[in-house]
């Protein structure tokens, strides 16, 4: 076996779809979106080379600032309210035993079987002010007034609670994974010391924890920037770009607007940003890991 | 040895799979052009940059050889209204030319929009939607994709006058228009006289009406406010009302350029910010879309329903309870004081149409479809039979006298009107002004933005 590795046709034939995937799948595009972001191609007919005119109006753009700072309330809101939730539901149902700990953890995690399109048409419903659940609920506690959820004012938090509240499910699959492969002989040590339940999460769950937490933060916060399928379906970035996200704009700029050179500057700046996070993340983690 | 054999075994699996990968496409576009759609069923037909015409329908082919004409539609709902007309005449054309099937793909506007342009890039179907709009066309004649129609076949099609201007560029016709599109605002009449309301004839007329109406609990209008087109052509309305004829130059001009702070523009904006803010829509207008607004009015929440003539065929959808569906009534925007619109200065264009691809393998055959859609007794005469608003072509030869009332009215309104406005606000520029203005205006109406920078904003979008 040991000289089948060696061979490098295997070795060669084993990279080679890898490598063709990543050069025609990412490389390749990369390449052609750092070119028409230099142009004023429209998507259709020829492309005019402007320089970095769409740059400097990408650099301008509210709208895209905006975007920006949303994926930015959403990351911190997966980081702050959806990751600590999630970590204590885990570490709650690992406690669990027997058939609830099944029975809850398939609860949490139905959320992300169900399909985007299902959960952004049924948050839809729920945030209608005239026949929604939620105006509906209010107005049974004798509440009169219509709230109107998805408002310029009130649309980018009522998007959070329901990215938030999609997301759940894998960040606590992930935290409960973790938490499962700590040696539990380090729980029975703590409580033959006489540790309770909050004093062996924090000293023991936690501290063990790190490796799952970095890389359930790293791929939060890149999902947030990520961020477009629901929102795409929920309000569209509407209303007035209150509730756009950089990925929702790159779409509505080039095939909407037919600004298809300024979408594909979008995505350069775009992946520069996702790229920078990443390094950010990556660095930081690796301080903590050092001190 | 076995260690041989077990290296090339590898090697064959790997490349065994990445050739299957490869020719999964082939297979996808096998199926996609073997699936031939003989009946109604909406269909996912072919896939972007599909151009593997099954080599026995090639653009000379002769009578009796199959032909495959692609048809691409923006009408999803092959079962009402103006979906239901289209694939009417494909039926027929299919049974009467036994030798050429069509195949429909359709999707909804803005899904139909994006993947337009995909075909655009790669090979476009052979007979597609469009819109004889600057917002849309455009670009669209810029890069060519379009084949030329000669203006002259069309001679006894009973085109309304000026009708085929929009669908045009430097003299050469490039596509037809399927209907007469009028801003209207829908009705329920027996809410009406149940609470004894009265049309308006006026704006104030307007603003007390739904001040009462709101008094009742009912929403006043349903509004789509969440698509942003909508509400552009209901302040096109307004901005005919206030400019009146001099409409369609004011709005040409600001395009032209970028600057949109007109009088008439501003008067109108505002009238659109009040209308918005003394609660004439329903909460949450800026936010929903089309479905659900309709169901506002349609399930009789909302006394009234501000859409284009094309949802006239409301009056004949069975889905619709029959106490609703059978007091449907419309009227246009009351004339504004002091502006310099009258009653019969309408809001109305010739929007969608049909246009064949310029690369299209079978473009003779798909002339001929398109010809035969637009034989007067095709997509007029049928679209009338089911209520689908006013064709672009000369109705009066199909009235049966049964007609609903609302379709009696639209005509007459259409029959009243002295003027025209020609192409809503929305796509009389770019399609980047076109984003714009519908997000924009989202901003201005719910009062996020002022006047003044929803205007200027718009504006810059035209550069």
């Amino acid at each position: 076996m040991k000289k089948l590795y060696s061979n490098k046709l295997i070795i060669f034939s084993l990279v080679l779809p890898g490598i063709l995937v990543f050069l025609f799948a990412v490389l390749a595009p990369i390449c052609l979106s750092v070119y028409y972001g230099f142009t004023d191609y429209t998507g259709m007919g020829e492309a005019h080379l402007i320089g970095w005119d769409n740059y400097v109006k990408l650099f301008h753009d509210s709208a895209f600032g905006r975007s920006l700072k949303n994926s930015l309330l959403l990351a911190v809101g997966f980081i702050c309210i959806q990751h600590p939730i999630a970590i204590v539901v885990a570490a709650v149902l690992d406690k669990l035993q027997g058939k609830a700990e099944g029975v809850f953890r398939c609860i949490y995690f139905i959320p992300n079987v169900i399909s985007v399109a299902v959960i952004a048409y049924l948050w839809k419903f729920v945030y209608n002010p005239d026949f929604g659940l939620l105006n509906n609920v209010l107005a049974a506690f004798g509440y009169q007034g219509k709230i109107n959820w998805l408002s310029q004012q009130n649309a980018i938090w009522s998007v959070l609670i329901v990215l938030i509240w999609h997301g759940f499910g894998w960040g606590m699959l992930i935290y409960y994974t973790g938490i499962k492969n700590i040696d539990p002989v380090l729980y029975e040590a703590a409580s033959i010391d006489g540790a309770g339940w909050w004093k062996t999460f924090f000293s023991i769950t936690l501290p063990l924890m790190k490796p799952v937490i970095q890389i359930n933060v790293t791929m939060a916060i890149i999902s947030a920037l990520k961020q477009m399928e629901t929102v795409y379906l929920l309000t569209n970035g509407g209303p007035n770009n209150s509730t756009q996200f950089a990925a929702n704009y790159l779409y509505q700029q080039a095939f909407k607007a037919f600004k298809y050179g300024y979408g594909n500057a979008i995505g350069v700046v775009f992946i520069i940003i996702c790229i920078l996070a990443t390094v950010a993340l990556n660095t930081i983690f690796r301080e903590k890991q050092e001190a | 040895m076995k260690k041989k054999i077990m290296a090339s075994l590898l090697t064959v699996a790997m490349t065994a799979s990445m050739l299957v990968g490869c020719g999964g496409s082939n297979n996808g576009k096998e199926a996609a052009g073997g699936a031939a759609a003989p009946s109604g069923d909406t269909q996912e037909a072919s896939q972007a940059g599909d151009k593997n015409e099954p080599t026995d329908t090639g653009s000379e082919a002769a009578s009796g050889d199959a032909v495959t004409i692609k048809l691409f539609s923006n009408l999803p709902d092959r079962k009402n209204g103006q979906g239901l007309v289209e694939q009417m005449i494909i039926d027929e054309y299919m049974a009467a030319n036994t030798n050429v099937t069509i195949e429909v793909e359709a999707l909804d506007e803005e899904a139909y929009k994006t993947k337009f342009k995909a075909y655009a890039m790669d090979g476009m179907p052979d007979v597609v939607s469009i819109w004889g709009q600057p917002s849309f066309l455009d670009e669209v004649l810029d890069a060519g994709v379009l084949a030329e129609l000669n203006e002259d076949d069309y001679i006894d099609y009973g085109f309304i006058a000026g009708s085929l201007d929009g669908f045009k560029k430097d003299g050469k016709l490039y596509g037809l228009p399927r209907n007469t599109d009028i801003m209207l605002f829908y009705y329920n009449q027996k809410m009406f006289e149940d609470n004894g309301w009265k049309v308006p004839t006026t704006y104030d007329e307007l603003l007390t009406l739904g001040e009462n109406i709101k008094a009742a609990g009912i929403t006043p209008i349903a509004m789509d406010g969440g698509d942003g087109w909508p509400m552009a052509c209901f302040l096109t309305d307004i901005m005919v009302k206030v400019a009146g004829t001099s409409y369609a130059d004011i709005i040409s001009n600001a395009v032209a350029t970028g600057d949109f702070t007109a009088p008439e523009i501003q008067e109108a904006t505002q009238i659109l910010v009040n209308f918005a803010d003394a609660g004439m829509f329903q909460v949450g207008y800026d936010s929903q879309d089309y479905g659900t607004t309709m169901n506002l009015f349609t399930n009789g929440q909302a006394a009234m329903y501000c859409m284009g003539s094309w949802d006239c065929s409301m009056a004949l959808n069975e889905d619709i309870a029959p106490e609703i569906r059978d007091n449907i009534r419309a009227f246009t925007m009351p004339v504004v004081d002091g502006g310099k619109g009258g009653a019969n200065d309408i809001a109305a264009w010739n929007g969608g149409g049909y246009a064949v691809s310029a690369n299209s393998a079978v473009q003779a055959e798909a002339i001929k479809f398109l010809n035969y859609m637009y034989q007067p007794d095709k997509l007029s005469k049928y679209g009338w039979e089911n209520g689908v608003g006013m064709s672009a072509q000369d109705q009066t030869p199909y009235l049966t006298g049964n007609e609903t009332d609302l379709q009696k009215q639209v005509m007459d309104i259409m029959k009243n009107a002295s003027s025209i406005s020609g192409t809503p606000i929305n796509d009389c520029g770019p399609s980047a002004f076109k984003t714009a203005i519908e997000s924009e205006i989202q901003g201005v109406s719910n009062g996020s933005t002022s006047v003044d920078d929803f205007l200027a904003a718009i504006g810059a979008a035209c550069e």
